[in-house]
C-alpha cells in the first residue's frame, strides 16, 4: 500500500457564533495516499472548507490531529508543502499573467521550495494555452482563463500537496468539464497529492481516485466511495457503466444522510 | 472591402474626436463659469465692489504676474510640504493600526480629536512654538489634510480580498510581504480619492494660516486686499488659488490613471461602456 501523504484523526472544530457554539465538523477521520486524487463532497455547510483550512494550518482543530508528509500544518505550511487553490481565482489584478504564476514561487524564500523555474513556467502556460497572454492582466481575461491561471499558479509552486477548494464553482458547465480534464492532464504528470473539495457529484466521480462523503453539519465521514475507472480519465468515460454506477452511490448516500 | 474601411475609418475618427472632447471638457467647464459669472455681473449692474467681472480679475493678475507667483509660490510650498506630511504620518499610523488592535484602538480616539480640533484656534499657538517660519503654516495644512488620509489608508489597508490574503498565508508569507505586495496597492485606489480631496484642503489649510501668521502667500495678500478693499486683488488671490488647485488635481488624475491601470475605475475612464 502506497505510503500516506494526508492523515487525518479524528478532527474536530467548532466556531463561537453571537448565538452559541456552531460545530462544523466531528471526528473527522480519513487518509489521502501519496500521488492520490481524492475528493471531499457534503452539502452546503458541512465544513468542507473549513476542513482544508484546518488541513493548511490556516485555523487549528478542537481534538484530533492532521499529519501531512510526517509534518504539523504548521511545519507543512513554513515549508511550502502545500498549494492552495480557493474559490475565486485571487489573482492580484496589477500584475501581469506571467507575473502571478510566479507570485507564490517568490513568497517565503526562507521555506526551500523555490518551485517551478521561470522558464518551466512559460512552458506550462504555453501548455494550457496562456502562451498568447503571458503579458495580460487578469481584468483582460475571461473567468476560465483566469482560472487556468490559478491552477497553473498552484502546479508552478511544485507543491507536494494540491488543496482546491471549489475552484471552478463560478464556472459555466463547458467551462467547467475542460478545467476538471485539464487539472486532470497537469496532475497526472506533476505527482502530487490532490484534496479536492467540490459541490458537484459527476465532477468529483470523473476527477477523484475516492470520494469522501461528508454529513450535513456537523460534519463527519458517512463514507469513502473509490471510483473504478482507470487512469488516464477521458471525457467518454463519463458514458460508462462504472462511471454512472458511481455517481449513483455518491448521490444514494448523499441524499441518505440529508434525509436522516 | 471599401465600406468596411470607411466604416473603421469613421470609428477610428469618432474615437479621436472623444479623446480631444474629454481633454477639454476641463477647459471648456471653466470657460462655462467663467462666461456666466461675466455675463450675470454685466446683466445684473451689481457694483464691482460686491462682486467684480472676472475678466477685470484676470486682467489684473495678467497685469501682476511677479506678484502672484511669489505668492502663489509660497502658498503652493506650505500645502504640498503639508499634504505629503500628512500622507507620509497618515500611511505610517495606518500600518501600526492594521497590524495591531492595540494600536486601532489607542489611536483611533486621537484620530477623532485631530478630526473635531478647532486648528484656527491653535494658530496663535503655532506661532508661539514656531514663529514665523513657514512650519505654523505647514502643520496648519497637515492638520486639515490628516484625517481623510488616515481613514482612507486604513480602509484601504484593511480590505483586502479573503482568498487572496488566505493565499498568501497558505505558503506562510511574512508580514512584510503580504503588506509590500497585496496591502499597499490595494490601498492605492483609496489613497488617490483621499488624495484629490486632500489637495483643496491643503491649499485651504495654508491659506487659512497665512492669513493671520504671514507676511507671504496667497493668504496673506488676500487678507490685505480684504483689509483695504482691493477688490481685484481679493478676488485676483481667490482665482490664483483655485486653479493652482484645479491643476494639481489633475495631475494627479494623470499620475491615478498611470498607476491604476488595473483598477476598475481606470477601466471604465478607458473603455467607457457604449
Amino acid at each position: 500500500m502506497a505510503e500516506s501523504s494526508l492523515v487525518l484523526t479524528d478532527v474536530s472544530k467548532s466556531f463561537q457564533h453571537r448565538d452559541g457554539f456552531i460545530h462544523a465538523l466531528s471526528k473527522v477521520s480519513f487518509n489521502v495516499r501519496k500521488a492520490e486524487f481524492v475528493s471531499v463532497i457534503g452539502p452546503s455547510g458541512c465544513g468542507k472548507s473549513t476542513l482544508l483550512r484546518l488541513i493548511n494550518g490556516l485555523r487549528t482543530p478542537d481534538s484530533g490531529s492532521i499529519v501531512v508528509n510526517g509534518l504539523t500544518p504548521d511545519e507543512a505550511r513554513q515549508q511550502k508543502k502545500f498549494a492552495f487553490v480557493p474559490q475565486n481565482p485571487a489573482l492580484l489584478p496589477w500584475l501581469t499573467v506571467q507575473q502571478n504564476v510566479s507570485l507564490l514561487n517568490n513568497l517565503n524564500s526562507r521555506a526551500g521550495n523555490p518551485g517551478m523555474a521561470f522558464s518551466d513556467q512559460r512552458q506550462l502556460l504555453k501548455r494550457i494555452g496562456l502562451g498568447s497572454f503571458l503579458n495580460a492582466h487578469p481584468w483582460e481575461l475571461s473567468g476560465g482563463l483566469q482560472q487556468r491561471v490559478c491552477i497553473a499558479r498552484a502546479f508552478a509552486l511544485k507543491a507536494p500537496v494540491l488543496l482546491m477548494d471549489e475552484p471552478f464553482s463560478s464556472l459555466d458547465e463547458i467551462t467547467r468539464t475542460d478545467m476538471g480534464y485539464l487539472l486532470l492532464k497537469l496532475w497526472e504528470h506533476s505527482g502530487s497529492t490532490v484534496l479536492f473539495v467540490t459541490h458537484s457529484i459527476p465532477e468529483a466521480v470523473a476527477l477523484s481516485d475516492r470520494v469522501v462523503v461528508l454529513t450535513p453539519r456537523p460534519g463527519h465521514v458517512t463514507e469513502i466511495i473509490p471510483v473504478p475507472l482507470s487512469r488516464p480519465r477521458q471525457v467518454s468515460m463519463e458514458d460508462s457503466t462504472a462511471y454512472h454506477q458511481t455517481l449513483t452511490e455518491v448521490r444514494a448516500t448523499i441524499a441518505a444522510e440529508c434525509s436522516s | 472591402m471599401s465600406k468596411t474601411n470607411h466604416s473603421a475609418r469613421l470609428t477610428t475618427n469618432m474615437q479621436r474626436a472623444r479623446k480631444l472632447l474629454l481633454l477639454i471638457a476641463p477647459l471648456m467647464g471653466v470657460t462655462v463659469f467663467l462666461v456666466s459669472w461675466e455675463v450675470y455681473v454685466r446683466v445684473s449692474g451689481i457694483r464691482p465692489l460686491i462682486l467684480p467681472r472676472p475678466s477685470v480679475v484676470i486682467g489684473h493678475i495678467v497685469e501682476h504676474p511677479a506678484f502672484y507667483w511669489k505668492h502663489g509660490s509660497f502658498t503652493l510650498l506650505e500645502a504640498s510640504a503639508g499634504f505629503f506630511l500628512a500622507f507620509f504620518v497618515a500611511v505610517f499610523v495606518a500600518t501600526l493600526m492594521v497590524h495591531s488592535e492595540f494600536m486601532q484602538r489607542a489611536t483611533m480616539p486621537v484620530v477623532v480629536i485631530v478630526q473635531s480640533m478647532p486648528v484656527v484656534v491653535l494658530l496663535p499657538l503655532f506661532l508661539l512654538w514656531f514663529g514665523f517660519s513657514p512650519w505654523p503654516k505647514i502643520i496648519t495644512a497637515m492638520l486639515f489634510t490628516w484625517v481623510p488620509f488616515v481613514t482612507n489608508a486604513l480602509t484601504g489597508l484593511r480590505s483586502v480580498d479573503t482568498s487572496t490574503h488566505e493565499l498568501f498565508k497558505s505558503v506562510n508569507a511574512t508580514r512584510w510581504e503580504i503588506y509590500w505586495r497585496l496591502r499597499i496597492p490595494n490601498s492605492l485606489p483609496y489613497l488617490f480619492s483621499a488624495g484629490r480631496v486632500c489637495v483643496g484642503l491643503a491649499l485651504m489649510g495654508a491659506v487659512v494660516a497665512e492669513f493671520f501668521l504671514s507676511k507671504d502667500g496667497l493668504g496673506h495678500t488676500a487678507y490685505v486686499a480684504y483689509s483695504r478693499l482691493l477688490v481685484e486683488q481679493l478676488w485676483g488671490s481667490v482665482i490664483v488659488l483655485a486653479f493652482m488647485g484645479v491643476t494639481i488635481v489633475l495631475l494627479l488624475n494623470a499620475v491615478e490613471q498611470k498607476m491604476l491601470y488595473w483598477h476598475p475605475s481606470q477601466h471604465e475612464r478607458n473603455h467607457p461602456a457604449k
